[in-house]
């Protein structure tokens, strides 16, 4: 029977679906009778979920037209030099 | 094709004719990302933003040439990834993924024999949705990103945020399947750790 640290050590494989069926029953063994692990598993599943919503919210932002037009003025010049 | 890959192929294309659009699409996608990212290899925010700007000047003049071998995402964190590369050596250093200090915090909450000392408990107060309306909550957790080592860091955003696939960040980054694996791994027991503080 793996240990509680081994299971949280192997938890984003699981999480992830990376472990093969032997392994994550080997996992889910542990989890079914062990409370601790069971809320550790939810906690890093909610940290994945967590940490790629706080990516989707930073894409909401209106870009910054600003810097976009630098963006774009500075490429027009790269281009003028070009040709 | 699917239609994940025809979106692509039609964002591709709008960048190529010039449209404002479709640039300020990407820009919105990937800036934050890219400066984050960026700013944990060289240390430095000012020369993050140029390396940034440089990365998307490059993008558009070299989207002509894009053959979509890679997804557009890959493509472009490749291209941020070489500017911050041959910046670092340019200033005599390189993109270090030395991870040292890989004490998770976990070690300590075992006993000898691997089991909790202290059980882990439900959070009641963290959802996405609730962390996201929060400005302050959100604000933590990215300061949990930005305080991890680069690597962990790079692959958190790359694998963890934007999507994009294990092969293509081993690519981006130049390491192994297995190793993708333990950074994402680790930076999300950082992360988790971070959350942790706030119940």
């Amino acid at each position: 029977m793996l240990s509680c640290q081994e299971v949280t050590e192997r938890a984003s494989d699981l999480i992830d679906g990376n472990l093969s069926t032997w392994d994550a029953l080997q996992m889910r063994l542990h989890l079914a009778m062990c409370k601790g692990c069971d809320a550790f598993i939810g906690q890093l599943r909610m940290t994945r979920d967590v940490t790629r919503s706080v990516g989707e919210a930073e894409c909401r932002h209106d870009p910054d037209d600003v810097r976009i037009d630098a963006i774009l003025s500075q490429l027009h010049e790269a281009k003028r030099t070009d040709s | 094709m699917s239609r994940q890959a025809r979106d692509e192929h039609d964002l591709v294309e709008r960048l190529v004719a010039g449209e404002r659009a479709a640039f300020e699409e990407v820009y919105r996608r990937h800036n934050a990302a890219m400066l984050r990212m960026c700013a944990g290899f060289v240390r430095n925010h000012a020369t993050a933003e140029e390396l940034v700007q440089e990365t998307w000047i490059a993008v558009l003049r070299n989207i002509g040439g894009f053959e979509g071998r890679s997804s557009l995402a890959g493509w472009i964190y490749t291209i941020l990834l070489n500017k911050a590369r041959s910046r670092l050596r340019r200033d005599g250093r390189s993109v270090s993924f030395d991870e040292s200090g890989e004490d998770n915090g976990l070690q300590a909450a075992f006993d000898g024999r691997g089991r909790w000392k202290d059980m882990p408990e439900l959070w009641d107060e963290i959802t996405p949705e609730r962390v996201v309306a929060g400005r302050k909550v959100l604000e933590h957790v990215n300061a949990a990103i930005e305080a991890l080592p680069s690597a962990q860091r790079a692959v958190l955003i790359l694998r963890g945020q934007q999507g994009l696939d294990t092969a293509e960040v081993c690519a981006i980054l130049e390491i192994s399947e297995g190793n993708v694996r333990v950074l994402l791994h680790r930076a999300r027991l950082a992360v988790r750790a971070a959350l942790d503080r706030l119940q």
